[in-house]
């Protein structure tokens, strides 16, 4: 019975998957950054609520890059300058950031 | 000019750094190389107790591959520069991203973020430095992958290669980190790369299945150590359960400890629980519920123990509090379960399921983290203190109730006397269990600073006396706990440092080695 069960899960996977290069430090947009980095600690009740604030770009920037107390600092190989740009500037006008 | 960069690698001048940055630069590209001081301010934030000029780097390289990786090597060696490699650099509480030794100049393998296999017969893959456990999550699931890895709390920016490389800790049946990893490629001081296990043979397919290989087994010597720079990673991964089983037991006291411990050890040593089973305490459940500690005490001070039962009263939180999961499927653990049942009865713990957690967030993240889902709920944990300050305080303990509820006591004290919490928790391995206490400070005050540092300093010296030893610990500490592990053990990692490394140039200082 256990055996069958395991079984089930993984029986169809037979492809060796060769992954590329995918993902890390190389965002689509300032929304999936926000949604797979921000969000973790400013949607979840552990860092303060970011959106809504009007909060001004370039102080998101520098937060960003140089930390601040508890909020961790984030490195141009973490984040590029472009999507840091991106995500500030949908924080502090209220763009989308959530995706679907 | 670079040579204005306040912090040079020691013995090494100005001009020579102008030529090393100047020649890493032809290697990786100019926009590769940082030097300027605003640049390299996400380099530069740490939480220890120590000046963040103790540990300012002078430069960052930022390679993207092996061969660029050997050509810096030659460099370093050339003008005997010191280059100190990170992975994700998010090591909070044990260095972060900034070298052990100020000067020394970064290496920075996030852009190597690559996920070079991942075989789903096996159950195994092969990564790079750069990758994420939530990059690794997300391919996973977008290649309908049934498979879980270990992660440990601050996930979503974390990786596996730098957390395996330093032996950190999981939550679920792969929880020992290390002992799941299966092959490693390292590159050596002099350039020469090499293959661990099964990988040292051309055309080998078993090099992330068997961890061997011939001869001396070496990959424990690339964790904790600065003999190489590891570039890519084998690990195992788990098939995802047909049923999955987490649920928290609540205990009222303190002294409980010793009761939780011995009713656990055989059920994780025989398997029943196969996951690292987490013992938190109350103080550190309550800032990941979140509780504020303002609202129960503001005095000068530790908190007192009335003001950690009446959290406990408001909000449901135990003195400790069990995690752990059954992973196999609705029969096996359906049998299981009723095991759990009678241990919880029999100790006088309140069993807490999923269906009754929802809606609790510290029972959530705790959840999601013996599955192997990535998040960052553990970060509330930097609520409790305020101020950015946090060390991690982690003896090893056996898994014995007496042993526990020991060190528990003697570090509540030691910690008490300088004004700080106890908050802590026990990991358990299979017959260990990683006592981890995050040591809280405002790092905005000087005089915590100092409290902090004398802190940790008295918890290690006290906890050596006994014969306790640390799993792991940060930079700022490095060659004083390396000194507590004896001369012998140093001698050989010295002579280690000598034969693979003679300019010492990789991380020199790191956990203590160097020559």
């Amino acid at each position: 019975m256990r055996t069958r069960a395991w079984a089930g899960c993984l029986g169809v996977l037979a492809l060796v998957t060769a992954a590329g290069s995918a993902g890390a430090g190389q965002w689509r947009d300032g929304a999936e950054l926000y949604q797979k980095v921000c969000g973790h600690c400013h949607e979840a009740n552990v860092g303060p609520v970011l959106k809504g604030r009007s909060l001004p770009p370039e102080y998101i920037q520098r937060v960003v890059r140089m930390g601040n107390r508890a909020m961790p600092a984030f490195r141009p190989t973490e984040i590029d300058d472009a999507t840091l740009a991106d995500v500030a500037r949908r924080i502090s006008t209220g763009a989308v950031l959530a995706r679907e | 000019m670079v040579s204005k960069s306040k912090a040079l690698p020691k013995g090494v001048s100005a001009a020579d750094f102008d030529k090393v940055v100047r020649e890493i630069r032809a290697i990786v590209g100019d926009e590769h190389v940082l030097v300027d001081e605003d640049k390299l301010a996400p380099y530069r934030k740490i939480m220890m107790p120590v000046p963040d000029e103790q540990h300012e780097l002078s430069a960052s390289v930022m390679p993207d591959g092996v061969e660029q990786i050997q050509r810096i090597m030659k460099v370093a060696n050339k003008y005997r520069v010191p280059v100190y490699p990170i992975s994700t650099g998010k090591n909070l509480g044990y260095g972060s991203a900034a070298p052990v030794q100020r000067g020394q100049i970064v290496m920075d393998l996030r852009r190597m973020n690559r996920i070079i296999e991942v075989d789903p017969e096996l159950c195994t893959a092969l990564v790079e430095p750069g990758v994420t456990y939530q990059q690794l999550y997300d391919y996973l699931q977008e290649h309908k992958l049934p498979l879980w890895f270990s992660c440990p709390a601050p996930s979503a920016i974390a990786g596996p290669v730098g957390n395996m490389v330093d032996r950190g800790v999981g939550y679920t049946p792969y929880g020992e980190h290390f002992m799941f990893s299966c092959g490693m490629e390292v590159v050596l001081a002099d350039g020469q790369v090499l293959r661990t296990g099964m990988g040292a043979m051309e055309n080998s397919n078993t090099w992330q299945v068997f961890k061997w290989g011939y001869g001396p087994t070496l990959d424990g010597m690339f964790t904790q150590s600065n003999y190489g720079v590891v570039t890519k990673m084998g690990m195992w991964l788990m098939p995802a359960p047909p049923d999955f089983r987490p649920f928290c037991i609540q205990y009222p006291n303190e002294a409980d400890i010793t009761k939780i411990v011995e009713a656990l050890r055989p059920l994780r040593i025989a398997m029943v629980i196969p996951n690292a089973v987490v013992i938190a305490h109350t103080l550190w459940e309550a800032p990941c519920t979140p509780v504020k500690r303002a609202d129960y005490y503001t005095g000068p001070g530790a908190i007192p123990d009335e003001a950690v039962k009446k959290i406990q009263a408001d909000h449901s939180i135990g003195a400790w509090n069990v995690y752990a999961g059954l992973y196999g499927t609705k029969e096996t653990n359906d049998a299981n379960w009723k095991i759990i049942e009678a241990v919880a009865a029999g100790t006088g713990g309140k069993i807490i399921t999923q269906e009754a957690s929802k809606g609790s967030q510290a029972l959530q993240y705790r959840f999601d983290l013996m599955k192997g889902k990535p998040n960052l709920g553990e970060f509330g944990l930097y609520n409790w203190r305020g101020g950015g300050g946090s060390i991690w305080f982690a003896p090893v303990s056996q898994a014995k109730g007496a042993e526990t509820l020991k060190q528990m006591q003697m570090a509540k004290t030691i910690l008490a006397k300088y004004g700080f919490d106890y908050v802590g928790e026990f990991i358990v391995g299979w017959r260990d269990m990683h006592h981890v206490i995050d040591l809280l400070y405002d790092r905005s005050k000087p005089e915590e600073m100092e409290k902090a540092y004398a802190c940790y300093d008295e918890l290690l010296h006290t906890f050596a006396k006994e014969g306790y030893g640390m799993y792991r610990a940060n930079t700022a500490f490095a060659e004083k706990v390396a000194a507590t592990y004896g001369p012998v053990k140093r001698d050989v990692e010295k002579r280690l440092k000598k034969a693979l490394d003679p300019n010492n140039i990789i991380a020199p200082g790191r956990c203590g080695i160097s020559l």
